[in-house]
């Protein structure tokens, strides 16, 4: 099952990209775990594996190229190994979209990030679209709507 | 004011925190200011609105803007709307009242003509689920459900009405037949759809407790009329039909596959009657998947171990167990870090259903020990404790001493948690006068001594104190004061207290043994204590063995230098400003000027020490349940072709239930016959103080001791005191069916009267250990054969 607690996307110099909170976490709370996490998972070597135990859940996290992609998951009904396959399917959902994308991209797009986000994960953090295909279609979609009503303004 | 790109360059371009903060607050007042204008153009205030989400993602504050947020939502232009959902769901969250105010907009817009606003609106809803919108809105949910054949919006509802479950289960009775009716329609339905319908039916079975009404079995029955639809889903994924748009790296949707795998694991485990005749369908699909998954990427290896999660889980055929224990394995050996993760800690769940199995795979976890990754390691140190048994402690042990040996600062607690175990383990095992059990104490302490607490530390003092063999004894002694005084090439850090209060125990406690023997001299021995005392003045710990090591050797030599010198040691602490240390130091003291005879005895050598077993014994206020009953309808229970009906009724009370079934239940032993001939010249057995009793009769009193109790097993002793003279003695005894029984040897089959046997049992699994014990033996002549059953029940948790 999948049921992600939060979606955190950390540089390589701990600075927080995006974040997506699916359970309820006070800013508190939130503050604390994306401090300790970063820390955690930036002193991880690479060939480490990439779940780690925190507090009372799990966390799965996955490096590509300068970002770190960091998942809280609960600790007994979630599949770790698919927690990895749910980062990837976002991150190559973004690599199409931004076609190569990179952490500069994330960090001045990050509606966007956001954007593609929402359509793969819903409610509280389960998946709600498989197919690249498919998020890809509707973000551009709603991107392209945004543009007519531009144009329908400029019109009238 | 700027462009929100030129915001994100200045935050970037600022050198210190100091300079980013204060462009942070500048740009934060400035929005903050901008927001409150109404007449703002409605480009300005989005770019505002992008701003206050770069804030948030910097962690500052924004609550200033919730208002702002849902106003744009209001607004008809898409931009607005789309920005200002985005916002809603990442500036708030459903503990705000602020929520009631997007109750008539979200109404709105799931009626929207626009399907990609209706679908901002769910997402929205989904995230933003407070009680009091799930009670207005669910109504508009279900008309998407009910009328839309847009995928794209369809998929969405059924998570929301899935969230919508959560927050209010009597919603049940209104979304459950979409599961249904979702999978059985005409056109197949997308994947997005499945993973809805998936967690709509996940939901339901969730919602089963807090449900009123009593259509839940109706309910429930028609969920499970769904599963062959499941079932031909994850068949048709697997097989060879190639779907690009699904296909990841080889494995066709694995999201989807685990989802329907859990969602039928949650069906079974909620319905194991109803779908029992499902369950022969289940194996040869999970073997399916299991061979179809074979490959080695990742995505595979995400389903397979799902598969072998719903094979323990749902404790299905031993084939297949076999073939989860061997997925398991084959993960281990492998070389991607992740599955070897995931499969030590599975395999630590698996270990009460199958020891055997688990077993036979030590090579791979032992090896998992030495793994550079402190998650993998720890995990392998949890699995290397809970398969350690009687026949395999010695290696493992060993291991787990090499093991501690690689490990580095940063991992104390799980050096602590070892090394108590082992000692716990010594203990339990009663292996504290073993050669091997000591020198293991001694390479540990001489490893890790450092991070060894001061109650363990009492441990191992109380074992060499306890060592029979006293050859050996004094070897151990040598051998430990020889690293000490620097005399051999062995070495300890002088970080590792542990090491320098057990060499401060050791010279104090066996100091006349040791000169007696002439391995050392007085002097070395007292200028040891007195370079610790003055190199560790600031550690109280080594301060307080040092002063009793003092008084002990003091009325151990003759030396009178070293005896003055001892005495200043003593009177060095008599104004400690610790005030432990001081009260010792000045007790000691006068110990220290009684007359030669009167201090003999009070510091004469430490008699054998008896440890109390700390968690074996229930306080005297807790009697255990002592249970006779009438032997008849128990034998029956007892009897391994009794028919299986009890197992249904739960009525019967538990004792019925637990000895319900055959396969898994009572496991019996017969001991009588193996032993038999060892005769009772073995037959030396005192029944401890601490051991309990648990019946009496005529011919025989039982008496049961816990020796230990630990997360998944607890050893047990049932002695066996004969008051008439029995022969042919069988035990037989049985645990509930949660639980698995392991009998040891039986120590004696014929009793005289006064003698006793002992009869040791290991039992493993959850709850508090019950035991039914039936004994059947023979007494007088002519012989009668008699038997006597009753049950056992522990106060202590598994």
């Amino acid at each position: 099952m999948t049921q992600i607690k939060y979606m955190l996307l950390v540089s390589r110099q701990g600075k927080v990209r995006l974040m997506r909170w699916y359970s309820a976490y006070d800013s508190k709370e939130r503050s604390k775990i994306s401090r300790e996490l970063a820390t955690m998972v930036l002193a991880r070597k690479a060939k480490m594996c990439n779940i780690l135990e925190y507090q009372d859940h799990k966390v799965v996290y996955k490096r590509y190229a300068s970002l770190y992609f960091i998942c809280g998951i609960s600790s007994d009904s979630d599949n770790e190994l698919l927690t990895l396959e749910v980062i990837h399917r976002y991150v190559e959902a973004m690599d199409s979209y931004f076609n190569n994308v990179c952490e500069l991209d994330i960090i001045f797009n990050f509606t966007k990030a956001y954007e593609i986000l929402n359509e793969v994960l819903v409610c509280d953090g389960s998946m709600t679209e498989t197919s690249k295909q498919a998020i890809l279609r509707s973000v551009m979609t709603m991107d392209s709507l945004e543009t007519s009503d531009n144009l329908d303004q400029v019109l009238s | 004011m700027g462009s929100l790109r030129s915001f994100i360059k200045d935050v970037r371009a600022a050198k210190t925190l100091a300079e980013e903060r204060s462009i942070v607050t500048k740009e934060s007042a400035r929005i903050r200011t901008k927001l409150k204008d109404d007449h703002l153009p409605q480009e300005k205030r989005r770019k505002n609105i992008h701003k206050l989400l770069y804030l948030h993602i910097l962690g500052e504050k924004t609550h200033f803007a919730q208002v702002e947020c849902i106003n744009l939502i209001a607004s008809e232009d898409f931009r607005d709307k789309r920005l200002g959902y985005l916002a809603a769901m990442i500036l708030l969250d459903e503990n705000q009242e602020i929520l009631t105010l997007l109750t008539n907009m979200l109404n709105n817009d799931l009626n929207h003509p626009n399907r990609y606003v209706v679908s901002l609106a769910l997402s929205t809803l989904g995230s933003l689920m407070s009680p009091e919108l799930a009670r207005d809105l669910y109504s508009d949910v279900e008309n998407i459900l009910a009328h839309s054949k847009d995928d794209f919006l369809v998929k969405k509802a059924l998570q929301c009405a899935a969230k919508l479950i959560q927050r209010d289960a009597s919603l049940v009775e209104v979304f459950h037949s979409y599961i249904s009716s979702r999978l059985v329609s005409n056109q197949p339905s997308s994947h997005g759809v499945l993973l809805g319908v998936a967690k709509l039916c996940q939901a339901t079975i969730a919602a089963k407790e807090m449900y009123e009404y009593d259509n839940y079995p109706e309910i429930l029955q028609s969920m499970i009329q769904s599963v062959p639809e499941f079932f031909a889903l994850l068949q048709d994924m697997n097989s060879t039909n190639f779907n690009p748009e699904h296909d990841v790296a080889g494995t066709c949707d694995p999201f989807l596959q685990v989802e329907l795998l859990y969602t039928i694991r949650l069906l079974f485990e909620l319905a194991p009657h109803e779908t029992e005749s499902y369950k022969d369908k289940l194996n040869d699909l999970l073997t399916k998947i299991a061979t179809n998954s074979d490959g080695t990427k990742n995505s595979a290896h995400a389903v397979l171990y799902e598969c072998v999660r719903t094979i323990f889980a749902l404790q299905l055929d031993q084939s297949l167990k076999v073939l989860g224990v061997n997925v398991l394995a084959k993960f281990l050996s492998g070389k991607d870090n992740n599955t070897k993760y995931v499969a030590l800690n599975t395999l630590l769940h698996v270990v009460p259903q199958e020891p055997q199995a688990v077993q036979k795979h030590r090579k791979f976890i032992s090896k998992c020990l030495f793994d550079p990754d402190i998650s993998i390691k720890t995990r392998a140190v949890e699995l290397t404790f809970a398969i350690l048994n009687n026949s395999n402690i010695k290696e493992l042990i060993e291991e787990l001493i090499a093991f501690l040996k690689l490990t580095s600062e940063d991992e104390k607690d799980l050096v602590a948690y070892v090394v108590e175990h082992i000692i716990g383990l010594f203990e339990q095992y009663k292996l504290g006068n073993e050669k091997w059990a000591l020198e293991a104490t001694v390479n540990m302490l001489m490893i890790v001594g450092e991070h060894i607490s001061l109650e363990k530390l009492s441990d191992i003092l109380i074992m060499i104190n306890n060592a029979q063999d006293l050859n050996h004894k004094v070897q151990i002694i040598r051998r430990i004061l020889d690293i000490s005084f620097a005399k051999s090439e062995e070495s300890v850090s002088s970080a590792n207290v542990g090491w320098k209060l057990v060499s401060a125990w050791c010279v104090g406690e066996y100091g006349d043994t040791l000169l007696e023997n002439n391995i050392y001299l007085d002097t070395e021995l007292t200028e040891y204590l007195r370079t610790l005392d003055g190199l560790y003045s600031d550690d109280y710990r080594i301060t307080g063995y040092v002063l009793t090591a003092a008084l002990k050797l003091s009325s151990r030599l003759q030396n009178p230098s070293c005896i003055e010198e001892l005495r200043q040691i003593i009177k060095g602490h008599t104004k400690d400003t610790n005030l432990m240390i001081q009260t010792k130091s000045v007790q000691y003291a006068i110990l220290f000027n009684l007359p030669a005879k009167e201090k003999h005895d009070i510091l004469g050598a430490m008699p054998l020490f008896e440890k109390k077993a700390k968690n074996g014994v229930p306080a005297a206020g807790s009697k255990p349940e002592v249970k006779r009953q009438e032997p008849d309808l128990l034998l029956e229970l007892l009897d391994d072709d009794y028919p299986k009906k009890n197992t249904a009724s739960n009525t019967a009370g538990s004792l019925l239930d637990i000895f319900g079934s055959a396969p898994q239940g009572p496991a019996e032993t017969e001991n009588g016959k193996d032993s038999e001939s060892l005769g009772p010249s073995q037959n030396s057995v005192t029944i401890p103080e601490d051991a309990l009793e648990a019946f009496q009769s005529t011919d025989l009193d039982v008496h049961m001791k816990l020796k230990s109790i630990d997360d998944y097993e607890a050893h047990v002793e049932m002695f066996i005191h004969a008051n008439a003279s029995i022969n042919s003695l069988q035990v037989l005894a049985a645990v509930s069916k949660s639980k698995k029984l392991t009998l040891g040897n039986l120590s004696a089959t014929t009793l005289a009267p006064g003698e006793n046997c002992c009869q040791e049992m290991k039992i493993t699994g959850g709850g508090k250990p019950k035991l039914r014990i039936k004994l059947t033996f023979n007494t007088g002549s002519p012989s009668i054969t008699t038997t006597e059953q009753f049950d056992y029940k522990f106060e202590q948790k598994l």
